[in-house]
């Protein structure tokens, strides 16, 4: 693997008109846009229903996935997530970047690393129910429709990110 | 008229096909643009890489543009289409606890990628 060539990233405008034919080719088809978040809806639905089947069917915020579906896992955002990981997968490994890391500062170990990039990503999952959705399924399909609240949330997220980037580079390496 | 899931009246398992097809396009798009990877995600907040602000704004034009032309020339019915409703605080608090902990997440010294 290290001997092979990496190849560069693409231009970003054209990732982002890429991106951008594909969201329309997904309204157009389907009448919604991308989505990501959505996916561990389906995910933890089913997982607690497997736990605890009435428990799940209890909480709205379960039982909407379960409710009136063949199956929560069989569902268009499940599968496209699916297809993110393989495409992601699959296109690292063809440009030679695929490898096994952990990417982190050099005055940071690996545990500390981990254990905030875990709970940054427990606390985005958090803060994506709150929002009804997440920089996929939000702020870019919902920005492409010109939802107020998918702009809101875009703004915010920027917010949220420089306010802290500060003082995480300090902390965090 | 498009949406066609609506119009052709599409099978559950094209759906998912289809689902899977784009899901695949997606990440790779993603992977293509360095989006795999925190050192470069990161330095959006950093102001040394503005890769992420181009990629999402360059795709938010591009689909809004096609969006409304599309619909302009009656090929889309944007009745049909779903858009994510609005809930103003949730929205804006959430955003903020999800943009710094992306931040938390990605947070990492960076040489230039």
């Amino acid at each position: 693997m290290n001997k092979r060539k990496t190849y560069p990233y693409w231009n970003p405008y054209i990732v982002g008109v890429g991106i951008g034919l594909l969201i329309i080719l997904s309204f157009v088809v389907t009448g919604r846009g991308l989505g990501a978040v959505g996916a561990f809806n389906g995910i933890i639905a089913s997982l607690v229903h497997a736990i605890a089947p009435d428990y799940a069917l209890s909480k709205g915020a379960y039982s909407t996935y379960l409710s009136g579906v063949e199956h929560p896992l069989k569902d268009w955002v499940v599968i496209e997530i699916a297809g993110v990981c393989i495409g992601g997968l699959f296109s690292g490994i063809v440009s030679g970047r695929f490898k096994f890391e952990v990417i982190k500062g050099p005055g940071i170990s690996n545990v500390t690393r981990l254990i905030f990039a875990f709970s940054g990503g427990l606390l985005m999952a958090f803060a994506a129910k709150f929002t009804r959705g997440c920089t996929s399924g939000l702020a870019l399909s919902g920005g492409s429709v010109l939802s107020p609240g998918a702009w809101l949330f875009r703004i915010s997220v920027f917010i949220g990110g420089y306010s802290v980037a500060g003082i995480m580079k300090k902390a965090l390496n | 008229m498009a949406p066609l899931q609506f119009s052709l009246e599409l099978s559950e398992t094209f759906l998912l096909l289809f689902a899977l097809l784009t899901g695949i396009a997606f990440g790779m798009f993603l992977e293509k643009a360095g989006f795999g990877n925190a050192r470069k995600l990161v330095q959006q907040f950093y102001n040394t890489d503005m890769a992420m602000f181009k990629v999402l704004f360059s795709a938010i034009v591009t689909a809004m543009l096609g969006i409304y032309w599309l619909s302009y020339f009656g090929v889309l019915d944007i009745t049909q289409i779903y858009i994510n409703a609005t809930f103003i605080w949730p929205q804006v608090i959430g955003g903020i606890v999800f943009g710094l902990a992306l931040c938390s997440r990605d947070s990492v010294r960076v040489p230039p990628v």
